[in-house]
């Protein structure tokens, strides 16, 4: 198991997790289901340490209500890596949905922060021709549909069940509502990307891997073709059979992009 | 005790075809101007007409992208009837602060409207529904700190010297100096709408403002609103008074109990099965997360998810029937919610032109006088 910890950070706190030996990888997790602890991190950390703090809102990190942009998660994460001495030793930087766009952040603005960047069905980009799917305001057994390639998988399956959110445990309710406010608060407008982060891309120094799920209903492969052409040497993973959660679909095949 | 007549100004011709929606997405394809023009004059017409049969005051409101209530912009409207109606109140309860940017115009608008209406003017500010935070683009999570500033920045605009500067976090004005200024004084009076959200009953309280109570819940829900609401004005060191509470209601009178239902109940259930829907939507942020719990878990008690008539008549989403059920009905109910203000909704749904005058002709006639004298009475037996 991964040990959780916690750190104050300014006035918050942020809880996170460290598992394993080598070389430290920092996870940021994305909106939904991998603020968890899966399956991927286990992967990576017989080979990295790995260290997956918590988001401003998730978990017992505090301060959801005080990270109004990406910008915001930018500093605050900023901060979180020198509060642990993790910023100046060049990490491995991955991140997953809403982690992935806040990883490019923090990456064109930093570029040697990272040596390593990889972006799993990263959120951040718009492309006029394949706008992203809606998210808030779905109820869960459509999200399930938008996230997951395989309705078999046992999230998805859980989230199927939920046919009235009424009927749930209010503790459940509570936090998930915290969660998509703490999403809303950072992505309802413009919805989940920076107008600014493409143009910056090219600033991007670290050798990065784009992993995508083919069939990806949330961020399109589109998106994930278009970070690859933009961040310079990027290669581009594509994982067949997977969703938006490709992350917890298909763990060997993404822990094995880096 | 005043009666208000309350328009919503519903799309009446949904296709029996579409069956989804009515807000946000339902598609604008269906909204068709060539009957848009009979629609909204026939509307106007009525709302003119509660004047001359002695209402006290008319209600309009602001929704947005939606089949349910085709009022983008009610002060358009409310500035019509400044012109078309002599001495009654209007009350445009309200507009949706945060979707104005700078909320300014709200001030600039209300004022225009007090001037020309010689100081008739009913100032109601809401936080707006769900759904239009999708439409307008605003983000929902800052839904309760902007509705909060433009509300400050407003007040001060109509009561402060200008030019002053404003600096808040979301408006930053170096000049605010609204020209007109509201003919009331200090301000129009203001009443703010609301579902049950806590920190809104306080506000209001706080304020000493006038609380509506957002209809089409289970009348157990507005007793518990109201009776915090009451609770709330005692922490702050008073007693409410009637005046500070409104309760709206759908209301048809007919010859007898059973014609009512009968004239009435398909036009209602166009309303709750075609126009509601999607009126729920709470996108994420737009209310506390512990709000939205207590919304989630109280869904049985709001009109989307009744069944049935009878469901309908025992929490008294409608009042129906003859002049003296309704008279027993609407007594009981203002008595026991203590309400000073009556917001009554005689047209609903796709109920046509004909019975809809009908219906204010006999709840004017018939019931408003009798509740008025059963309020004096009141009065006079209490003092």
């Amino acid at each position: 198991m991964s040990v959780a910890q916690t750190v104050r950070v300014g006035s918050e706190t942020v809880e996170y997790r460290v598992r394993g030996q080598g070389p430290p990888l920092v996870y940021l997790h994305g909106g939904l289901a991998d603020s968890e602890w899966h399956a991927a991190l286990d992967l990576w950390a017989e080979r990295f340490t790995v260290h997956q703090p918590l988001l401003p809102g998730f978990g017992a990190s505090t301060g959801g209500e005080r990270m109004e942009s990406i910008e915001d998660l930018v500093f605050h994460t900023l901060d979180w890596l020198d509060a642990t001495g993790l910023s100046g030793e060049g990490i491995v930087l991955v991140g997953a949905s809403l982690g992935g766009w806040l990883a490019a952040e923090v990456a064109v603005r930093y570029p040697r922060i990272a040596h390593r960047l990889c972006l799993v069905a990263a959120a951040g980009l718009w492309l006029d021709e394949n706008p992203p799917a809606e998210l808030f305001g779905n109820d869960p057994p459509h999200l399930a549909e938008l996230l997951f390639a395989d309705q078999t998988h046992p999230l998805a399956a859980i989230m199927h069940a939920v046919t009235d959110i009424s009927q749930l445990p209010e503790e459940v309710i509570l936090r998930q509502f915290r969660a998509m406010e703490a999403l809303a608060r950072v992505a309802w407008n413009p919805y989940f990307h920076d107008p600014k982060l493409e143009p910056r891309l090219s600033r991007i120094r670290a050798k990065t891997t784009v992993v995508w799920g083919e069939a990806d209903r949330f961020f399109p492969l589109a998106y994930g073709r278009r970070y690859a052409e933009r961040i310079p040497g990027a290669s581009l993973v594509v994982v067949p059979e997977a969703g938006h959660m490709v992350i917890l679909e298909r763990p060997a095949a993404v822990a094995a992009a880096i | 005790m005043e009666f208000y007549f309350f328009h919503l100004m519903p799309w009446p011709h949904l296709p029996e075809s579409y069956q989804g929606p009515a807000w946000i997405r339902c598609p604008n394809e269906l909204y068709d101007p060539e009957r848009g023009v009979a629609v909204y004059n026939r509307y106007i017409d009525e709302l003119v007409y509660a004047e001359k049969l002695g209402f006290d005051g008319v209600c309009v409101n602001e929704h947005h992208a939606n089949a349910y209530g085709n009022m983008p912009s009610p002060n358009l409207i409310g500035a019509i009837l400044a012109r078309q109606t002599r001495s009654c109140k209007i009350a445009i309860v309200g507009n949706a602060l945060p979707l104005y940017n700078p909320p300014l115009r709200v001030a600039e608008e209300f004022a225009m409207i007090d001037v020309i209406s010689g100081g008739r003017l009913i100032a109601g500010m809401v936080v707006g529904g769900g759904p239009e935070y999708y439409s307008n683009g605003i983000n929902p999570a800052e839904a309760r700190e902007r509705f909060y500033e433009a509300h400050d920045l407003i007040v001060q605009a109509w009561t402060r010297p200008g030019p002053f500067v404003f600096n808040g976090k979301h408006y930053k004005l170096r000049y605010v100096n609204p020209w007109p200024r509201p003919l009331q004084k200090p301000h129009p009076p203001i009443w703010i709408p609301g579902a049950g959200s806590l920190e809104t009953m306080e506000f209001v309280a706080r304020r000493r403002y006038a609380y509506m109570g957002i209809p089409y819940f289970h009348r157990r829900v507005f007793q518990r609103n109201f009776d915090f609401f009451r609770e709330a004005c005692e922490r702050e060191g008073y007693t409410a008074k009637p005046a500070q509470m409104g309760w709206l209601c759908p209301i048809y009178v007919s010859e007898s109990d059973a014609q009512a239902r009968r004239e009435f109940e398909p036009h209602f259930w166009y309303f709750a099965k075609r126009l509601l829907p999607g009126i729920e939507t709470s996108p994420p942020g737009y209310t506390t997360a512990r709000s939205a719990v207590k919304l989630v878990t109280a869904r049985n008690d709001f009109l989307l998810f009744v069944e049935n008539w009878q469901q309908v008549v025992e929490g008294r989403y409608a009042i129906v029937g003859s002049p003296e059920t309704v008279f027993e009905q609407m007594s009981e109910m203002i008595e026991s919610l203590g309400v000073g203000n009556i917001l009554t909704l005689l047209q609903i749904g796709t109920l046509p032109a004909e019975l809809t005058r009908r219906n204010m002709e006999l709840f004017a006639g018939e019931v408003m006088p009798r509740l008025r004298a059963w309020e004096r009475a009141r009065a006079s037996n209490a003092a």
